[in-house]
């Protein structure tokens, strides 16, 4: 259960992690080293072509995963074995048309039958409330992100339909690690929290240790990526170089 | 569904974003009922842009084809094609919404030299995103971008190409939406843009239906125009729509075997840039790199009212390869001592196919820009 696995947590970090960078078996690894640092949750990143939301280092991530040879099939041939092997919950974070190429209903299915319990999809459409009820009914959460220009009536709409977590988006702008904590964020959860019992996790931007703690004074965790896969991509040992960058932010 | 051609277009966008295009979408809505500001756009085309853009008959070519052929001569507009009507249209309400600053996407560069053009004459500072590729390659229209004030910035992700540069754009618009108007070029993108663009773009038709029937007579049997992401076919075909006229788009077949930009005949459904629509992809959905030899139709999307009235089959897409829009280009500057864009050449490029079933037709087709930025590319092919 994903609400459970934040709550449970005293510092609830949320690694992303893109599948294939370095190669599949490396990304099991990963995921199994970020496990047993405390991970609360892992998000698998599914490698995109045009990943429109995403800032250099995903966008590298992404397109070197791809060169790897990265398939979808190669992806749910681990994914069991992934999920099984690990106390932290999975979930598949994606941009919609690697979901939609073989069928939503059909690639959420299989997402579910391999052990993930969510999915985060940072280009829904507009109407997504039918896509929150096909991924319920295939007992999957659809975790949603609020922005800081999403105004109160959308926001009530998006936590309503949402599930797991809410994702605070904490940045105007593409992924990717910042220096200082963005203003505004404890509003914005606040903000959330008004419409919601979920925990809300923030994400993008973070890259220290501190900032991860004074956010969690107001949030329920933090996710990390780019600040991860920037060390992941210049590794010679991508394992331990992303065990050791986890383990300090736990810290 | 609002934003959708039957099962195609949308908004599948970053959550960031969606307050921006509502805030555009009402805009657009209260600007299109807005009598001063059609007047203002009318006035601004008319006295800057040169319109009404031309229809030129091209008597040696229907000499030879034994068709009538009549060109919609957008090549003669301000800035050398068609993206001046949309630049245009979108400044004002740029400005209409007290937006900053302006950003775009360019492929052939076309739609960054008429973007560039406008914020020159409103003094709006302008962001242009190209692919590096397409720098190299249409290196005219750089210059004329940095001349009239804008700053282009090389994209070298992916294929460094229009799709890159697109992706770019909105990275940019993603961090920077509360000042900044993203002018996109094409019939692409999340709704409204589409729709927008084809409205800012129905003049070409408009026009183009009153000269036709003004100097053959009558409608003409078909209309064609060269389809990328399709916004100068998307405005041809609004002024035919309901008459009992074939509409023709034209895609851009590349080597003419695997490498293309062919997303209506050989693309399946999907979603890129914010819209659903025919998409070149592979079995994970993954974009596949595309080619052509004009930069202009080197995308592998395409506008989601294409894709609507393929299925419907209310127009269909052709297909002409470099080979025969080079000699397209090549005849047209010989019989008709006219230099069409690469991209307008995929679309005269169609007619010899054309001819042969449909002789003693009356034909209009567009032809969306001037070639004077592709000397370059169809020397180095060999002409």
């Amino acid at each position: 259960m994903i609400a459970e696995a934040i709550r449970n947590r005293e510092r609830a970090i949320v690694p992303y992690v893109t599948a294939g960078l370095k190669g599949l078996d490396a990304t099991g690894e990963i995921i199994r080293a970020l496990d047993a640092e405390g991970a609360a949750l892992i998000e698998v990143g599914i490698p995109f072509s045009d990943p429109m939301a995403d800032g250099p280092v995903l966008q590298k991530a992404s397109h070197m995963a791809l060169l790897s040879g990265f398939t979808l099939d190669g992806l749910f041939g681990r994914l069991g074995t992934w999920s099984a092997s690990v106390r932290a919950p999975l979930v598949i974070m994606s941009y919609i048309n690697p979901l939609m190429r073989r069928g939503l209903e059909e690639t959420v299915a299989r997402f579910r039958d391999s052990g993930v319990e969510g999915v985060i999809i940072p280009d829904l459409p507009l109407e997504a409330g039918d896509i929150y009820e096909l991924c319920l009914k295939a007992g999957l959460d659809l975790i949603r992100l609020v922005a800081p220009t999403t105004p109160e009536a959308r926001r009530r709409e998006v936590v309503s339909q949402c599930g797991g977590f809410v994702y605070a988006v904490t940045v105007r702008g593409v992924t990717g690690a910042r220096a200082d904590l963005p203003a505004g964020v404890r509003d914005q959860v606040a903000g959330i929290r008004a419409f919601t019992n979920l925990p809300v996790c923030a994400g993008f931007g973070v890259s220290s240790a501190d900032q991860v703690s004074r956010m969690l004074a107001f949030s329920d965790g933090v996710i990390v990526g780019s600040h991860l896969m920037a060390r992941v991509l210049e590794a010679h040992d991508p394992v331990e170089t992303a065990r050791l960058t986890f383990a300090s932010l736990m810290n | 569904m609002n934003g959708y051609f039957g099962e195609f277009g949308g908004q599948y966008v970053p959550e960031t974003l969606l307050p921006a295009l509502t805030e555009l979408e009402e805009a657009f809505a209260a600007a299109s009922k807005d009598p001063s500001f059609r007047g203002e756009y009318g006035a601004y085309l008319r006295d800057y842009v040169g319109r009404p853009s031309p229809m030129t008959h091209a008597r040696r070519i229907s000499g030879n084809l034994g068709i009538d052929v009549y060109l919609k001569r957008e090549d003669l507009n301000h800035t050398g094609s068609h993206k001046i009507n949309n630049a245009l249209g979108q400044i004002l309400l740029a400005r209409r919404m007290g937006k900053g600053r302006v950003i775009a996407e360019t492929g052939a560069g076309q739609h960054g030299v008429a973007t560039a053009t406008v914020c020159a004459l409103f003094g709006l500072p302008c962001a242009v995103y190209m692919g590096s590729e397409d720098i190299e390659r249409q290196k005219l229209n750089v210059e004329r971008m940095r001349l009239l004030g804008a700053e282009v910035v090389p994209v070298t992700s992916g294929s460094a190409t229009l799709k890159d540069a697109t992706s770019e754009a909105i990275r940019d618009w993603v961090a920077n939406e509360d000042t900044t108007y993203y002018l996109i070029g094409s019939a692409i993108g999340p709704h409204p843009y589409p729709t927008l663009v084809r409205e800012f773009q129905r003049v070409i038709g408009t026009e183009a239906r009153a000269q036709i029937l003004k100097k053959a007579g009558r409608l003409p049997d078909a209309v064609i125009a060269c389809v990328g992401g399709g916004s100068n076919a998307i405005g041809i075909f609004a002024g035919f729509r309901n008459d009992p006229v074939e509409l023709i788009g034209v895609e851009a077949y590349g080597d003419g075997k695997s490498r293309h930009g062919a997303s209506i005949r050989f693309g399946t459904p999907g979603v890129l840039h914010g819209t659903r629509s025919f998409l070149l992809q592979d079995e994970d959905g993954q974009v596949r790199e595309t080619h052509s030899v004009s930069a202009g139709l080197d995308y592998p999307g395409v506008g989601p009212e294409h894709s609507f009235l393929a299925t419907t089959q209310r127009a269909h897409y052709e297909l002409v390869d470099d080979a025969r829009a080079l000699s397209a280009f090549t005849m047209l500057n010989r019989l008709e001592g006219i230099a069409p864009a690469l991209e307008s050449a995929h679309a005269v490029g169609y007619l010899e196919q054309y001819a042969k079933d449909h002789q003693g037709a009356v034909v209009v087709v567009n032809l969306s820009g001037r070639g004077d930025k592709d000397l370059h590319t169809v020397l180095k092919e060999g002409l």
